[in-house]
């Protein structure tokens, strides 16, 4: 691999991206970002509105209710009230007996209580209008110091906050809640340094109090959830919110949308390779294969980079922004090569980038969601920018944490379609599946190389392992659980066998069962080394959580005795289930998944038998 | 009997997709997003929202002056128990015990305000449960006090109405989650459209339909009938499910028709765009550039679509929206027009392939 033809290669790649963009389809693009430019401002405004006129009311004009349900724009006041989903009479609110009438019912609660809060906010005496200040802080208990939440304080501050957030009010109450909020806010942040020694914040510095207002502008029917930011937070009873950071959230999503369009180009242009045989030329050329796909994929890597860092200086991010965005360009375009070698025409390459789309945003998007509940929230490089974005401190292990997985994975995504761009594989038509078993037995020649694919896989483990936990988490023990045994032990035991039925598949072992059972334990025992590498979790305090601990280290509080036990039965339980898919792969697909079948249940009995043993 | 040659090629193009079986991953991406962003509210709620979430009540110390009050308003909330501590050390020290989930200081001002300082445990989900029980027993005293006031002010807030007792999503379904099964095909269907005649283009193959004896127009209608069938069918299938599932959704033809209407419109824009664009790269780009700045410059007309589909959908569909509706079948009808005229238009030349 050398570096100069990898080079040539990108600025050919380069020259022909842009040298074939025709003037007309620039026009075509100014002309439509143009017009969404001007369209956008309505998005936000009224018309935009997705809930607008909803729900039908039947009030008389001198009703007190009248005015608020006028403001509110889900609600449409009608003459008629037989078909109305709500008919406010005298004292009586009658309700339509329909999904409908109770969801028109919050809104008008909502309405109400904006309304008063909104009035009251134009009183002289606004000790009597808000007679309640809360601050809040989180503080960790039985540890001694107390931690005021890492900054970002003062999101959502002052006003009906939380209600308004999640039910779309314009932006002009938000505007309003930021600077009620502000005056109070001042005079916590004092108590809360002196009070506790903590980091609290308590910030009511204008820039987070607009971040709020943001986040209040979104149309987002959400039912109240809130958009104030984790840490201190202070304001009106209504204000204080869960820590959610929903607006750091929202600006953290930029950066992932413009990858779509890059990834769509760029799996063209690799798709475009294996059209009418016209790699051909770079494959007899005096380059590596190594060579050709870094040329290919560094321009586009270049453009991800470019934005990343034209948005990171827009929306006020730093380089950790950068560098934590960058692992998911990665992602995006590791899986879109991928993808582009295994399509069989365009239509199917649309279907696979909308899916790697769909994927990789729910990576990055679910798990940053909990940045301020849970450390579970690392996984995912997309926590880095919202930490950065709310101006936490990051430490390195969490930096390391949150790229790492992800870095590993589009380096091994790029590994696997390396190997299968050579001829027989990008000019032949095969479903996408038959496809992937090529990508992995392309890597397989001997034993031992089953050992090292399966501790390859780990990266990828390790991050669907940790996004089953940060979605299923939110539901309650005894549902997730067993869930998240079930679903720990289907990835894992697919981790351990695919490779393996796609090298018996490709008959690169002949297929007796010593020999399945010989590739079974190679595979074990690379998967439980590579496990234990992956201890590192500890570091970043996952541990904290019991579901965690579920998924990752069955049984840490048990007597020393059984604890050596436990050590090494991990490694006899991947043995074990490795070698019973093996065994099944060496014969034929079905007998394969039957094989799996019975792995899996056999680990996850194993795994519920060792909580049992540990509880 | 001779077949019609228009519907010959729109099941030609239907029997490949169903070969390759993406057609089986786009509805399950359809399903997946459906499900993703069901997530996100449904389980954030329920993460947020108390009474949805298991677990005991709320233990609560309260210690400072006005203290008293504080535990009168919140022992009238369901899920907490609040406790009156004298001693402000002994409550702090119990709270650093994890006795209570949060401790609230109170002191008050001569003007008679209260400020709270509430110290919550940060304990992960739990301290959401905490802050959300707290914020409402906090919210019960405001107004209390608020009422105690109110020679000081000189609006009246005006009473809440009854809190409502059904499911908190209703919102999101209609305004949300029914919008987006309804123009996600549509975007997809779009999508095929383009790729189906770049790759004809592309691979050269659109020489050898012509050499069949069928017209260029007859080759695009099959084209535009197969991808424009795609969208309602699937939309009915997403309904179906959201009815079986509980979900009631009003005026199911006439959300189909919209729909189809906007179906039609797309794919004959993903058409026009595939056969005037350079390569498949430009014309997928040029696509969905255009079909979101489409989807952003709708929010200019009265009614957004995505409103539109809402509101038929929930069942109060006004005046507006069903000349807006009338108006979007006629748009789809004409740019089905234009795209046959163009069609005719282009040369033998430029479907040649080398281009």
């Amino acid at each position: 691999m050398g570096l100069r033809k990898l080079l040539r290669i990108a600025r050919w790649e380069v020259a022909t991206a842009t040298g074939t963009v025709d003037r007309r389809t620039v026009a075509v693009l100014i002309v439509a970002l143009l017009a969404a430019g001007a369209g956008a401002p309505a998005i936000t405004s009224g018309a935009g509105q997705l809930d607008a006129g909803l729900y039908t009311v039947a009030v008389d004009d001198d009703h007190p209710y009248h005015d608020a349900i006028e403001e509110r724009s889900s609600l449409r006041i009608v003459g008629d009230a037989d078909d109305a989903d709500l008919v406010v009479t005298d004292d009586v609110v009658r309700v339509a007996d329909t999904t409908t009438g109770d969801a028109a019912q919050t809104e008008l609660r909502d309405a109400i209580r904006s309304f008063n809060n909104r009035h009251l906010r134009a009183e002289d005496d606004q000790a009597a209008a808000f007679p309640v200040l809360v601050d809040l802080v989180f503080v960790e208990q039985s540890g001694g110091a107390a931690v005021g939440g890492d900054g970002g304080g003062g999101d959502g501050v002052g006003g009906d906050g939380a209600s308004d957030g999640g039910s779309g009010d314009g932006g002009g109450s938000a505007g309003t809640d930021g600077t009620a909020g502000d005056g109070s806010g001042d005079g916590t942040a004092g108590d809360g340094t002196t009070s506790d020694g903590g980091t609290g914040d308590g910030g009511t510095d204008a820039g987070t109090g607009d971040d709020g207002g943001s986040g209040g502008d979104t149309e987002l029917p959400v039912p109240d959830i809130g958009f104030g930011g984790g840490g201190a937070q202070s304001g009106t009873p209504g204000s204080i919110s869960a820590p959610f950071p929903f607006s750091s959230l929202l600006l953290a999503f930029v950066f992932v949308l413009p990858m779509n369009f890059v990834i769509q180009a760029y799996g063209s242009t690799i798709m475009d390779e294996r059209r009418n045989r016209r790699g051909e030329l770079l494959l007899v050329a005096p380059v590596t294969r190594t060579d050709v796909v870094g040329g290919k994929t560094l321009p586009y890597l270049g453009a991800i980079t470019a934005i990343t860092v034209g948005i990171a200086a827009l929306i006020g991010g730093g380089p950790l922004s950068v560098l934590a965005v960058l692992p998911i360009g990665l992602l995006f375009l590791g899986l879109t090569f991928l993808g582009a070698m295994f399509a069989r025409s365009y239509k199917e390459l649309t279907f696979l980038t909308v899916s790697i789309s769909v994927l990789v945003t729910t990576f990055v998007f679910v798990p940053a969601i909990f940045t301020d509940v849970t450390p579970i929230a690392l996984i995912s490089p997309l926590t880095l920018v919202v930490m950065d974005l709310d101006g936490g401190s990051v430490g390195l292990g969490e930096i390391a944490f949150a790229i790492g997985p992800s870095l590993l994975a589009s380096g091994v995504l790029f590994g696997l379609g390396t190997g299968i761009y050579r001829e027989e594989d990008m000019f032949t038509q095969l479903p996408v599946h038959r496809k992937a078993l090529d990508a992995l037995a392309a890597w397989i020649h001997r034993r031992r190389h089953i050992a090292v694919m399966t501790a390859v896989f780990i990266p990828f483990v390790f991050v669907l392992e940790l996004l089953s936990v940060a979605i299923l988490f939110a539901l309650p023990l005894a549902v997730s659980l067993p869930a998240i045994m079930l679903l720990v032990a289907v990835i894992e035991e697919v981790a351990k066998s695919i490779h393996v039925y796609a090298a018996f598949e490709h008959d690169r072992f002949d297929r007796g069962m010593p020999i399945a059972i010989g590739l079974g334990l190679a595979s074990g025992t690379g998967f439980f080394l590579a496990e234990k590498v992956t201890h590192a979790v500890q570091l970043v305090g996952l541990d904290q959580l019991e579901i965690a601990q579920a998924a990752f280290t069955p049984g840490t509080d048990v007597a020393p005795t059984i604890a050596i036990a436990l050590f090494l039965a991990p490694l006899v339980l991947h043995c074990v289930t490795a070698a019973i898919s093996a065994v099944g792969a060496s014969r034929n697909g079905r007998e394969y998944g039957v094989a799996l079948a019975v792995a899996v249940l056999v680990h996850a009995a194993y795994n519920l038998g060792v909580i049992a043993l540990a509880t | 009997m001779p077949r019609d040659p228009r519907l010959t090629i729109a099941r030609r193009e239907l029997a490949a997709l169903k070969s390759e079986k993406t057609i089986v991953l786009a509805l399950l991406i359809q399903l997946f997003v459906a499900g993703f962003s069901s997530f996100l509210v449904v389980g954030l709620v329920s993460m947020y929202d108390p009474s949805s979430v298991e677990g005991g009540s709320v233990d609560v110390a309260i210690t400072g002056e006005g203290g008293e009050d504080v535990t009168r308003a919140l022992d009238s909330v369901d899920g907490i128990q609040p406790v009156s501590f004298a001693d402000a050390d002994e409550a702090e020290s119990r709270f650093r015990d994890g006795q209570y989930d949060a401790l609230l200081t109170v002191t008050e001002s001569e003007d008679g305000r209260l400020r709270i300082r509430a110290a919550v445990a940060d304990s992960g989900v739990q301290s959401t449960l905490v802050v959300v029980r707290i914020r409402d027993g906090l919210e019960a005293l405001e107004r209390d006090r608020r009422a105690a006031f109110d020679d000081r002010l000189e609006f009246e807030p005006i009473t809440l109405p009854e809190e409502s007792s059904g499911s908190p999503y209703v919102g999101f379904t209609y305004t949300v989650l029914v919008p987006l099964l309804c123009f996600l095909p549509v975007f997809i269907s779009g999508s095929i459209a383009v790729d189906s005649i770049s790759e004809e283009l592309e691979r050269g193959t659109f020489e050898l339909l012509r050499a069949a004896p069928v017209s260029i127009v007859d080759i695009l209608d099959g084209k535009l009938l197969a991808a424009a069938s795609l969208a309602p069918a699937q939309v009915a299938l997403w309904l179906g499910l959201l009815h079986v599932n509980g979900i009631p959704i009003d005026n199911v033809p006439a959300v189909l028709g919209l729909v189809a209407a906007i179906t039609a419109a797309i794919v004959g824009l993903g058409i026009t765009i595939a056969l005037l664009a350079p390569d498949r790269r430009q014309a997928q780009l040029v696509y969905s550039v255009g079909v979101l700045s489409a989807f952003v410059v709708a929010s200019r007309l009265p009614e957004h679509p995505a409103n539109t589909v809402a509101k038929l959908s929930v069942g109060n569909p006004t005046g507006q929206t069903w000349t807006l509706l009338a108006g979007y079948l006629v748009a789809g009808a004409l740019v089905l027009v234009v795209v046959r005229l163009l069609v005719g238009r282009l040369s033998v030349e430029h479907l040649g392939g080398d281009r």
